[in-house]
């Protein structure tokens, strides 16, 4: 991957351990958390999801959540990257590495019922439509 | 006092009710409304109904049930356990709003205060009387917002009923007292019992009276924060006295609908160089609106 805003310096992505990455639940929420790093959602979050009478709901920070399970469009796999190190000087190439996959993740949004015209659905689209646009045409009629 | 249908949701809203007396479906009743629990922090929220023929307003005197706040824990739940076995004549329904309900209620995009959730749930208890046969005639209420105002809320709702909405009516009409005893050992339960959905090892149940100003309370609520995601769906997060702890000691939230959101745009001071400096983004041509319209970017940075 190369970066436009500095040119020359590489990212490497480590795909080594792609086939023995865990699989990870991940989850998608209507808010922007400022903080990076641990967070128990295990302990604090998933415990608290159920099934309401049109979908999941949970409730983060006590706002009311509701949820649809998204899959990653066949043949993608969605993937948790790390960056352990982060190099000092600029000019160093950076290492990312794989933490964790998955195939589907949990999209959620504040009160709304998830629907076909959410962001994320309508996102995923693009793998199809990229795909038709610049497959090349084998025959010509 | 068995709470399993609120215990297996307590995310949620319950009611649990006796059965109705017969005698309640053809004699003139009254009923009396209070509720427990509003000021605390911590735990569900609890109104209570209790009614009555009103010929029987007599013997409900007779068993000194007074306001359930002068009574002691034991002396109340000695007193409902009385009031559930007068069977042939008294009647009981609750509704317990458990402190998740509250949060996300007051914390939606249309705010739904306390006090609208209150009557809402007033209100509804009213009507289960009505659908359940009971023959309503008087209704008493506690109150501790404006009486006025929401008697007239309540009579206007229910014109055939004769309402009477006062402060301190649950030390004034034992029917009141009766529903206060009911909702207060509710709570009571519910606060003890309380099966946290979080999985936290070992928390600390030593939380006080949940009152924002008991200093047990401030300790426990200052203790068991966690950074993202707060507090366990026990506290409602709605209080000033949680808010307020979570707005200067836990991250940042900044929600979609939170204003500000929309990118500041600080047109109002810019530096006249602004406008003869080039600027990388206004050399890229803005995406197509499919890919705006799905956050779609191209990863040009980590």
């Amino acid at each position: 991957m190369m970066c436009e805003n500095q040119p020359g310096t590489l990212i490497k992505l480590d795909l080594g351990s792609l086939t023995q990455a865990a699989h990870d639940a991940v989850h998608l929420l209507p808010c922007e958390i400022q903080y990076n790093g641990h967070a128990a959602v295990d302990k604090y979050f998933i415990p608290t999801i159920h099934q309401g009478a049109s979908a999941k709901e949970v409730s983060f920070r006590g706002r009311p959540l509701k949820g649809q399970e998204i899959k990653i469009p066949a043949g993608y796999v969605g993937l948790v990257l790390e960056e352990n190190h982060k190099p000092c000087s600029e000019e160093k190439g950076r290492t990312v590495c794989m933490k964790s996959t998955f195939l589907s993740f949990t999209q959620w949004n504040l009160e709304t019922l998830p629907s076909a015209d959410d962001c994320a659905v309508m996102s995923l689209m693009w793998p199809k439509i990229s795909k038709a646009i610049h497959q090349p045409v084998d025959n010509e009629e | 006092m068995e709470l399993a249908p609120f215990e297996q949701k307590n995310w949620g809203s319950s009611r649990l009710s006796s059965p109705v007396p017969p005698l309640c479906r053809t004699q003139q009743c009254c009923l009396g409304i209070d509720e427990a629990g509003r000021g605390p922090v911590l735990g569900p929220m609890v109104y209570g109904i209790c009614f009555c023929p009103l010929s029987k307003k007599q013997d409900l005197e007779e068993l000194k049930v007074a306001d359930s706040k002068t009574l002691s824990e034991a002396e109340r739940e000695r007193l409902f356990e009385k009031l559930d076995s007068l069977k042939e004549y008294l009647g009981w329904a609750l509704q317990i709003l458990s402190p998740n309900v509250i949060s996300t209620s007051m914390q939606q995009r249309v705010k739904y205060n306390l006090n609208a959730l209150s009557h809402d749930t007033a209100i509804a208890l009213i009507q289960y009387a009505l659908d359940s046969g009971v023959q309503l005639r008087e209704v008493f209420v506690d109150t501790v917002g404006p009486a006025e105002k929401y008697q007239e809320k309540l009579q206007e709702r229910f014109p055939e009923l004769e309402v009477t909405v006062k402060p301190k009516a649950d030390a004034l009409f034992p029917i009141v007292s009766a529903a206060s005893i009911c909702a207060k050992v509710a709570r009571d339960y519910a606060v003890k019992h309380w099966k946290f959905l979080e999985d936290l090892e070992d928390v600390n149940l030593d939380y006080g009276s949940g009152y924002p100003n008991d200093p047990k309370t401030k300790e426990w609520l200052a203790k068991n924060l966690d950074p993202v995601f707060g507090y366990p769906q026990f506290v409602r997060f709605s209080w000033s006295t949680a808010q307020s702890i979570l707005d200067s000691r836990a991250v940042p939230i900044r929600w979609d609908d939170s204003d500000g959101h929309e990118k500041a745009s600080s047109k109002g001071s810019q530096s006249m160089l602004a406008f003869f400096g080039l600027k990388k983004d206004d050399m890229r041509r803005p995406a197509h609106r499919f890919f705006q319209e799905r956050k779609l970017e191209t990863a040009r940075d980590l």
